[in-house]
């Protein structure tokens, strides 16, 4: 054989292989700094790694409200009369466009930082936005939500297609010529099970589907969270709590720096510094601030459901009102009592029993595992050290997705979103 | 094929555990990193830290709860029905560098009062920097319609009256929740008014004085800082976010103090 034919060959086999195996981004050329995973995911990406975004004024953006559960204005108590319609958030093209929904994360609203980044970079792209809420967030449960109660992925995903559809009809001018979709995090799971049930529904067509850090099996992914609380932190003791030790790290570290200064590389700036924290602490943080998300999660299921496990049946509540009391009762709640308390008898109720391994294998990705297996549209980018994944959730991924399915080495869990690598690559599998 | 996943994955655990005693930082085959693998936890999985932390946040003085969750929810209301439609309109109509000018005008105003607090905490580098802010803005920067010190590398520091007194030991007392002006507590509000009266008494540039002739330079004032400050009501996005707020901002002033 002499050797152009053989380098054919060569290249061939190589081609052909490409399109079996994911797409694995090598550490050397992938270049994103932050190698720990939880620093990542705390800090993200340094401010000058991050790709050009337009600014907010130059964004023709508006807030918007619509009535999608009449009755809870009046099942309410008074001081929810803020979260009884659905809010979102659209950002307009002038002229056509395509038009991108995102789904947030576990807990987030509409506005948080990860859905507005996203919202800036694709509107710099030319794209129509809009930002909804988690179906497991506060507002969406109050406002979209039929039952209240998430974690069963179709049922979400229907509420939250119903909101999408209200959403299209509240804007009949918006001139949109294609739709798509994106979510992360627990966002992203529901983005796939959303892209499911509109092959039947065929109201929007969704044109391509990227799903961004998603859990892949939802059980494993909530312990692994609900853990990191259980982390051994050193300077812990009876006369100090975390948040002391931490604050008084951020108190030293402002006291050297001379000045208070807030902005974008706060983070990455303290991880650099004497003060910064250790892995321990870091995973503290982030179990901290989702357990927070479950004590929400929590108490507004119970409240709406009216189940009596954190406020007690029939409580006056008013304006005045004071919730800390269930606050202290719903922050002793993790996702796994979440589960075990509201989840799973609803579910038993609902659907006629089943077991834990049941309600696991339907509400987690292997729920729709042929659905992604014959999707081209659908795409996974994912990182190699993402904390919500658990041992063969990405073997999963790549059996399933295949040449869909992007894996970054670093990044953490969502830390590398607004890295310039990933952002170009998120516009290019959009640009098709 | 879904059934059997979950065994495989726990073969795949112990294969990678038995790897892990081996090398400290091992990666399975499928390419996952396991983040959790090298972080020492509480091998009881028992501990209790987060509910302790949290609970003991909870404790602020707040005797006025009621009344305070009240005006809360006014706020809320004002903000979403009058005030921040007015702010968006003002951003409208306004062009970029007249809003940026205000911002400015008004901030360089507000290193007056920095000032006097700077000197009587005693912090001279501070009271310097805010010194040569006050000149370079003043001057140079056309009564304070240009920021150039900032540019020189002299940021802003604030200092305001609460602080004062809580550099010298004064405690926070019960928490406040304002009409409009937001979260404070017995001791901040108290600092808002002296601040005040310093104001009225230096009447630096005479905006004190012309401000009692047009009450339209304190409306100006109170929009501009609806528009540079980005919190908004319900941004935190969870049925317990006056708690959440009230320990913020007692913990931010804390920090303000200690530094």
């Amino acid at each position: 054989m002499s050797f152009i034919p053989r380098l054919a060959a060569l290249l061939g086999t190589l081609l052909f292989s490409a399109t079996l195996w994911a797409a694995d981004i090598d550490a050397q050329t992938y270049g994103y700094p932050l190698t720990n995973p939880f620093e990542a995911t705390i800090a993200t990406t340094p401010p000058e790694l991050r790709p050009k975004l337009p600014e907010d004024a130059d964004i023709k953006q508006a807030d918007y409200r619509v009535r999608l559960r009449p009755e809870r204005e009046f099942q309410l108590p008074d001081n929810f009369w803020a979260v009884t319609k659905m809010s979102y958030r659209l950002a307009e093209q002038n002229g056509p466009a395509p038009l991108i929904f995102i789904i947030a994360g576990t807990g987030a609203h509409y506005s948080s930082g990860t859905p507005e980044y996203l919202k800036k970079l694709f509107y710099g792209a030319g794209y129509h936005v809009v930002q909804l809420s988690s179906p497991t967030s506060y507002d969406f449960m109050t406002s979209a939500s039929r039952f209240a109660t998430p974690g069963i992925s179709r049922d979400d995903a229907e509420d939250m297609y119903r909101a999408m559809q209200a959403v299209r009809a509240q804007h009949p001018r918006l001139q949109v010529t294609d739709y798509y979709l994106t979510g992360y995090s627990l966002g992203a799971l529901h983005a796939a099970f959303v892209s499911q049930l509109d092959e039947t529904r065929r109201s929007f067509n969704f044109k391509r589907v990227l799903m961004l850090n998603p859990p892949v099996n939802l059980y494993t992914s909530i312990t692994n969270l609900d853990r990191l609380v259980q982390t051994q932190v050193k300077g812990i003791s009876n006369r100090t709590t975390f948040y002391e030790l931490v604050l008084a790290k951020l108190t030293r570290y402002f006291q050297q720096k001379g000045y208070v200064d807030i902005n974008d590389a706060l983070l990455y700036d303290f991880q650099q510094s004497k003060e910064h924290l250790t892995n321990e602490q870091m995973a503290m943080l982030i179990g901290t601030s989702f357990r927070f998300s479950a004590a929400d999660i929590a108490f507004t299921s119970d409240l709406i459901n009216r189940r009596g496990l954190i406020t007690p049946v029939d409580y006056p509540i008013g304006e005045g009102t004071s919730l800390t009391p269930f606050f202290r009762r719903a922050l002793q709640c993790d996702f796994d009592c979440y589960m075990a308390e509201q989840l799973i008898p609803m579910w038993r109720a609902r659907y006629g029993g089943g077991s834990i391994n049941q309600l696991i294998n339907e509400v987690s990705l292997y729920g729709i595992e042929d659905y992604l297996k014959n999707s081209p549209k659908i795409a996974v980018m994912h990182n190699a050290d993402d904390v919500i994944l658990g041992p063969g959730d990405l073997g999963f991924l790549r059996r399933t997705m295949g040449d869909r399915l992007t894996v970054y080495p670093y990044g953490g869990h969502c830390g590398n979103l607004n890295y310039r690598v990933n952002s170009n690559d998120m516009l290019e599998f959009f640009r098709g | 094929m879904a059934k059997s996943f979950p065994t495989l994955a726990l073969f795949a655990a112990l294969l990678s555990c038995g790897a892990a005693s081996a090398q400290t930082t091992s990666v399975d085959d499928d390419g996952f990193k396991q983040p959790l693998r090298e972080l020492k936890f509480n091998p009881g999985l028992n501990q209790r830290e987060f509910e302790r932390s949290t609970l003991s946040a909870l404790e602020v003085h707040d005797p006025l709860e009621s009344w305070n969750r009240r005006v809360y929810h006014f706020n809320y209301r004002f903000d979403q029905w009058v005030f921040l439609p007015v702010v968006d309109g003002y951003r409208y109509v306004t062009p970029g560098f007249v809003q940026k000018g205000v911002t400015n005008f008004f901030s360089n105003l507000g290193d007056v009062p920095n000032l006097v607090n700077s000197a009587l905490q005693f912090k001279g580098q501070r009271a310097m920097n805010t010194t040569a802010r006050l000149l370079f803005n003043t001057t140079l920067g056309v009564v304070g319609l240009w920021d150039p010190a900032t540019l020189m590398g002299l940021p802003k520091q604030r200092e305001d009256f609460g602080q004062t007194l809580g550099f010298y030991g004064s405690p926070a007392g019960p928490y406040l929740m304002l009409p409009i002006l937001g979260p404070s507590n017995l001791r901040d509000t108290t600092g808002l008014v002296v601040d005040y009266g310093i104001n009225q008494q230096i009447n630096y540039l005479n905006v004190s004085e012309a401000s009692s002739d047009h009450p339209e330079i304190i409306v100006l004032r109170g929009i501009d800082q609806r528009s540079t400050t980005s919190f908004r009501y319900g941004q935190l996005n969870s049925p317990f976010e006056y708690e959440k707020l009230r320990f913020f901002y007692t913990e931010s002033r804390k920090l303000q103090i200690a530094e």
